[in-house]
């Protein structure tokens, strides 16, 4: 056997390998996915109809520029047979965008912010950071670093739910 | 005895000195934001993004920078906590093109058949990415009396971040040295004219710097597919990737002529100037050109060894109270005692004004 097929088989044996690892981590999803969950990112255009009148629409974002505004979108379906119970959406506010205060929303929902890395979690009024000078001051959007949405009721069999907030790229 | 005073640009004089102080204090802040941003822009634009989000939304994210979001979902079902994390989304940074001309300079105060004449602006790359700019002026401009002259060369860098033309400040050839600025870095350009020999007193002259970029220029929203940074696309801002300002000349053409002489009288009734002679100065002022003297004011300072005699300034024949009130003029012992009489805007129509006082030498 050559040092050549020698490597070959090696690669199909590292093949093979990702292919059980693949499949495992696709079983485990399927044993925990009662939940659909799915994440959109989007910004607004505005267009010009026939009628002459401008319109904003939601187009997926895959290219932004400093200033523009961006909406992030979560979804999340309960294909199960039980209801979820304490559902909670966690979402990260990239280092590059700032939030947009107030923008945050979701039927049901107690929507609570982290300066923190998601550590600790608190109402926008109650959150503060140290400055320099090693005081405290109300922290703003710049300093949010996650969002979160808490649900206040189960979410049933075959209900839906949406999260959703924007932010402005720095 | 006759002392003769020649003041050129009196009007200069004074706005020169007040606008130096100005310079000076912008000079500085411009090289302190060019020794953060231009010359150790990219480790600095690192820190400064870890250390205050603040800063890092005013210098712009760069543009080709990638920004990931996932949302993870915690619940329970069925007795059991799960946690969840949706698929990562993606978007890229384009590059946003936008610049800034700013005028530093003050008005500049010229005479007819200056040559030379700079006046100073700073470009600022406000994108978020690396730009090219080619420079331009326009003399050609509404709104003024004459069209300055442009020099040869007619615009030069602030090479040596002096704020003032000077023998090492490079001359700008377009298409040979258009300034690259990395984002939120700028230059400072003198834009240089002469003035024509045919503007007289108070006329104005414009003269304009525009900055265009070379990846291009059109309303905001335009875009140039893949001539961003790195090969993503480049976007027009607010400012349309041109920016322009406008600098100003003005003719002050102004001379004045101020003649002091005095007479004695001593107590014996001669001219001899002893201890107690009374010494009358009479100081004439005219304007003796086209220009204009602005809120001209006599001060003239009462010599040692002397005392002023109260009641005893006339201008132009009447008299001035010594208190410091509404008429023109006052004895004021504010500092070094001194007289003090304001002409205001003269020109040569005004013809000489006169102004006398006097004093009596101290026994």
């Amino acid at each position: 056997m050559s040092v050549f097929t020698k490597g070959k088989d090696m690669k199909r044996q590292i093949v093979a390998a990702c292919i059980a690892v693949l499949l495992s981590g696709f079983a485990i999803a399927q044993e925990a996915g009662q939940l659909e969950v799915q994440t959109i990112v989007q910004k607004e255009v505005v267009t010009t109809n026939d009628a002459g009148e401008s319109e904003t629409k939601l187009v997926e974002a895959n290219t932004v520029i400093p200033g523009e505004r961006v909406v992030y979108t979560t979804t999340i379906r309960n294909v199960g047979s039980e209801p979820a119970e304490n559902v909670v959406i966690t979402n990260p506010i990239a280092s590059e965008l700032t939030y947009e205060s107030g923008s945050a929303f979701g039927a049901g929902m107690v929507i609570e912010f982290s300066v923190d890395g998601g550590n600790t979690w608190a109402s926008p009024a109650e959150l503060t950071v140290v400055d320099e000078d090693g005081n405290a001051r109300v922290a703003t959007e710049e300093d949010y670093t996650h969002v979160r949405w808490v649900m206040q009721n189960d979410l049933a069999a075959g209900a839906q739910m949406m999260a959703r907030f924007s932010a402005v790229l720095d | 005895m006759e002392k003769a005073l020649y003041f050129r640009d009196i009007q200069g004089i004074e706005a020169q000195a007040s606008t130096q102080g100005q310079k000076s204090t912008l000079k500085h802040s411009r090289s302190n934001l060019f020794g953060i941003v231009g010359r150790v822009w990219q480790p600095l634009l690192a820190s400064l993004a870890l250390a205050t989000p603040m800063n890092a939304a005013a210098l712009g994210t760069p543009a080709g920078t990638v920004v990931d979001n996932a949302a993870t979902v915690d619940f329970t079902m069925s007795g059991t906590a799960r946690q969840m994390t949706t698929n990562t989304v993606t978007f890229s940074v384009d590059e946003r093109i936008d610049v800034v001309t700013a005028l530093v300079s003050p008005q500049i105060l010229v005479v007819a058949n200056d040559v030379d004449r700079a006046i100073l602006f700073t470009i600022t790359n406000t994108g978020n990415g690396t730009e090219s700019f080619a420079l331009a002026i326009d003399n050609a401009l509404a709104g003024d009396d004459f069209d300055p002259v442009a020099a040869v060369p007619e615009i030069r860098f602030d090479t040596d971040g002096s704020g003032d033309l000077s023998p090492p400040d490079q001359a700008y050839v377009p298409g040979v040295n258009d300034p690259t600025l990395p984002a939120d870095a700028s230059v400072d350009v003198f834009v240089i004219n002469d003035i024509p020999g045919t503007v007289v007193d108070g006329e104005t002259g414009r003269s304009q710097l525009t900055a265009t970029s070379l990846t291009g220029t059109g309303p905001p929203g335009t875009e140039f597919n893949g001539q961003g940074d790195a090969g993503v696309d480049a976007i027009t801002g607010l400012t349309g990737g041109e920016s322009s300002a406008i600098g100003e000349y003005l003719v002050a053409d102004t001379q004045l002529s101020v003649i002091k002489a005095f007479n004695v009288t001593d107590p014996s009734g001669g001219s001899t100037p002893v201890p107690g002679a009374t010494i009358t100065y009479t100081i004439t002022v005219e304007v003796i050109n086209s220009g204009t003297a602005v809120a001209s004011v006599l001060r003239d300072p009462i010599p040692t060894y002397s005392t002023f005699v109260p009641g005893s300034i006339l201008l132009n024949g009447i008299a001035i109270t010594d208190a410091i009130d509404a008429d023109a003029g006052e004895y004021d012992t504010s500092g070094v005692p001194s007289v003090v009489v304001r002409l205001g805007d003269l020109v040569l129509a005004d013809g000489i004004q006169t102004v006398v006082f006097q004093v009596t030498i101290d026994n």
